[in-house]
């Protein structure tokens, strides 16, 4: 799979462009806060309030869009629809994808950073 | 508004990330940003900012953006302040949930700079149309408020004019809509010195100012005339004047004046186009018909108005109806029109006359229903009543003082100076029009006055015979010699006497014109009859067929004729 | 006051006006207005629309008239008299020598 599948980088290119001295935070955030959104859908995971998750999902979606993670956004977005189709079935193996593409993400990001 | 302007967009999202890049975008626009976390940021930020456009996350902790969505166009009441979703929702019901909520467009993640732009442009020029719209609503609204107001006062100002009357004397009932009013309706009624009452109902064309404005010098007119005695075709004929040189062509007056006799139980009635008026007879519960015979007010010239009127012998407690078009032409929710065979029928269902009034109105009004509310009516209704009963509030009816008469008289010379420069008709004629009684004769007045002083002046004074007018040429040379002999002449005088006497019945003017002249032989005239050759001697026939009586005094120097005349109003 | 005229296209009509009163004062003036044509009209309307008040000197005017168009054969209209000019009028019989409107 090549990094393009992974991230936009015509979108980073043009975050850059327009945050300019913020674009490292806004990354930054963006880890930061996606991080705190994995925690928060593990737990959720647990419990049985899929409307939860499909807000947390629909909610985590929107900023990997905007970031230009197109994969991550497109996998919110199936366990959005799932929660949403009250599909609670293998949610714990969606998640598990979502964190594996999370990272990869995380070091491509990292990596536009050190650039 | 220009897209220049720096505008104030609040940007609410609870995702830090989404939230820094839109603030981000929208500040590089040029704008002012302000943010919040979660709907009751945003609205306790509206409240305090009051932000031109707001981009709402829909999903948010503590409110969701619907719930902000609403409270902010609550708030925001007439302004428009566009609602911009910030969502990637894309199930139909969620989207139909935010334009429910009060959302007027999307905007979808990953946000687009360019798509952004192009909405805040659009939007704020909708707010400019929007605010333009609403300027104009509240301009129109204010006019609208004015002119009720100004209506108010001018019908208020109609009133006063209007009710200088004696339209709340206690035989007259009336109404009159306010709208009525501003579509040309007037209502005037008075007291003559003489006792009788006149009352004139008129419609003038158009609607609207154009039509309402022709009341005030109608009811000038009216009030100023009627107080000072003038006749019913005296006053007809100077309104119809009046309203003929200021009306434009086209605008006139439909009315019916009515001229009531206590006394005499009699009524006058001139009816000029409008809709005939009912006499009910209350004995045997007939009704007569008071149609237009003649044409409207404002409409012909002087010379050409026709002021003949016709009479009715009327009982105690017999009632006049008359009203304008208004009630004949409201119209039932099937469009039909009232018309006369309704009114017809509600005076011939009458049992109780005192009540007829109230039982036209009602009925025009049940007809109506739920139709067009024009309120556009017009009625008054007069009762015949004895004199003595008749009461009116600020205006007491003469019917105690009706029996004095008025007398006087006037001695007035003309000098020897002045018989070549000084026409004494006019002025003399001018001073006699002032008693009303004698306006209506000012034609015979002009005429008697005339033959009587050229005569003393021509043939007493100056001395010339009319024989000399024979002849074409002679006539020429009789009025040259007339000019010869006034420019040499420096001796002697034209008396002119005047005895004016009147009393509610009528009245007699004599009028004796002496000169200074040798007379004549009047023993020759007397049984004389007019001639209808000869281009002269006809003026003393003139006067002798105008006067009661023509009697020569003296050596035929003096002549006394008397001018009578008797009061039919 | 004042007379004034005008004479059909064919010059075979008159019409006169007279404003105001009308008496000797003008009876040089309203003799001009039939004497003085070129070519002698065959019929004579006088127009009172804008007059006033009469007196005997001019039914005596009326009559010149009548005499120089041709007495018993005259073809005179009076038109558009007042009520008060037309009352002296029929007092004088003058119905009987002129149409009058």
């Amino acid at each position: 799979m090549s990094v393009t599948q992974h991230i936009s980088y015509d979108a980073l290119n043009s975050l850059k462009e327009v945050m300019e001295d913020d674009f490292n935070f806004l990354i930054e955030t963006f880890l930061h806060d996606s991080e705190d959104r994995l925690g928060k859908l593990h737990e959720l995971l647990g419990g049985d309030d899929v409307d939860a998750i499909r807000r947390a999902s629909h909610s985590f979606k929107g900023s990997c869009s905007n970031l230009g993670a197109l994969r991550l956004a497109s996998l919110c977005a199936a366990l959005e629809r799932k929660a949403f189709d009250r599909n609670i079935a293998d949610l714990a193996v969606d998640l598990a994808e979502i964190e594996e593409e999370f990272l990869i993400v995380k070091q491509i990001m990292l990596d536009f950073l050190a650039h | 508004m220009n897209d220049l302007r720096s505008l104030k967009i609040l940007v609410a999202d609870d995702t830090d990330t989404d939230r820094l890049i839109l603030e981000t975008i929208v500040r590089k626009e040029g704008h002012q940003v302000f943010s919040a976390k979660n709907g009751l940021e945003a609205v306790a930020i509206f409240q305090q900012e009051h932000p031109d456009i707001v981009l709402l996350d829909a999903l948010m902790p503590e409110m969701d953006g619907f719930d902000a969505a609403r409270q902010i166009k609550n708030l925001a009441g007439d302004e428009l302040v566009p609602i911009i979703f910030l969502t990637s929702l894309q199930d139909t019901d969620s989207l139909v949930h935010c334009l429910d909520a009060g959302g007027d467009d999307f905007l979808s993640k990953p946000y687009n700079r360019v798509i952004l732009k192009a909405k805040i442009k659009s939007f704020n020029r909708m707010r400019g149309l929007h605010n333009t719209m609403i300027t104009q609503r509240d301009q129109l609204a204010q006019h609208h408020q004015r002119l009720l107001q100004e209506q108010a006062v001018a019908k208020q100002v109609f009133d006063n004019v209007a009710h200088s009357g004696c339209l709340n004397a206690s035989n007259v009932r009336y109404f009159l809509s306010s709208l009525a009013v501003f579509n040309g309706d007037v209502v005037v009624a008075g007291i003559r010195p003489n006792g009788n009452m006149m009352v004139l109902l008129g419609d003038f064309t158009g609607h609207g100012l154009p039509a309402a404005i022709g009341a005030m010098p109608l009811a000038s007119t009216f009030y100023g005339m009627v107080n000072k005695g003038f006749s019913m075709s005296d006053v007809l004929c100077e309104i119809n004047k009046k309203l003929k040189t200021i009306l434009p062509i086209g605008l006139f007056c439909c009315a019916t004046m009515i001229d009531f006799n206590f006394r005499r139980k009699r009524i006058k009635v001139w009816n000029g186009g409008l809709p005939a008026g009912m006499i009910y007879r209350h004995l045997d519960r007939s009704v007569i018909p008071l149609r237009s015979t003649h044409l409207p007010l404002g409409v012909l010239p002087e010379k050409s108005f026709k002021d003949d009127v016709q009479l009715y012998d009327l009982d105690e407690g017999d009632r006049i109806f008359m009203w304008s078009d208004g009630i004949h032409e409201a119209r039932n929710p099937a469009g039909d029109m009232y018309g006369e065979e309704r009114l017809l029928e509600v005076l011939a269902q009458a049992n109780e006359p005192a009540i007829i009034f109230d039982e036209i109105l009602t009925s025009v009004k049940n007809f109506i229903g739920s139709g067009e509310q024009d309120d556009d009516l017009s009625m008054i209704e007069i009762r015949m009543d004895a004199p003595e009963h008749l009461q009116h509030p600020n205006h007491y009816f003469v019917h105690q003082q009706q029996q004095l008469p008025v007398e006087w008289e006037l001695r007035f010379e003309v000098k020897p100076t002045s018989f070549k420069s000084f026409d004494p008709l006019s002025f003399l004629l001018n001073i006699l029009t002032e008693e009303p009684d004698l306006r209506s004769f000012s034609g015979s007045l002009y005429t008697i006055l005339a033959e009587l002083y050229s005569n003393a002046l021509e043939h007493g004074v100056l001395g010339l015979s009319g024989d000399i007018k024979k002849s074409p040429e002679g006539f020429a040379e009789y009025y040259a010699q007339r000019e010869k002999l006034l420019n040499e002449i420096a001796t002697g005088f034209v008396h002119i006497y005047f005895a004016y006497s009147s009393n509610i019945d009528g009245g007699s003017l004599t009028l004796r014109v002496e000169d200074s002249g040798a007379g004549f032989d009047y023993s020759a005239l007397q049984g004389k009859p007019l001639s209808t050759i000869g281009y002269s001697g006809r003026g003393i026939g003139i006067v002798e067929k105008l006067c009661k009586t023509v009697r020569y005094y003296g050596s035929g120097n003096k002549v006394e004729v008397v001018f009578a005349w008797v009061n039919d109003d | 006051m004042a007379i004034t005229s005008t004479v059909s296209a064919d010059g075979n009509q008159v019409t006169i006006y007279i404003q105001g009163r009308f008496d000797f004062s003008s009876h040089q003036e309203f003799r001009n207005a039939y004497e003085k044509l070129t070519k002698a009209p065959s019929r004579f309307r006088v127009d009172l629309q804008g007059t006033s008040y009469l007196d005997s000197s001019a039914l005596g005017m009326l009559l010149l008239l009548r005499d120089h168009a041709g007495g018993e054969r005259a073809d005179i209209d009076i038109v558009n008299c007042s009520q008060d000019v037309k009352k002296i009028l029929l007092i004088s019989n003058f119905e009987q020598l002129f149409s009058i409107q």
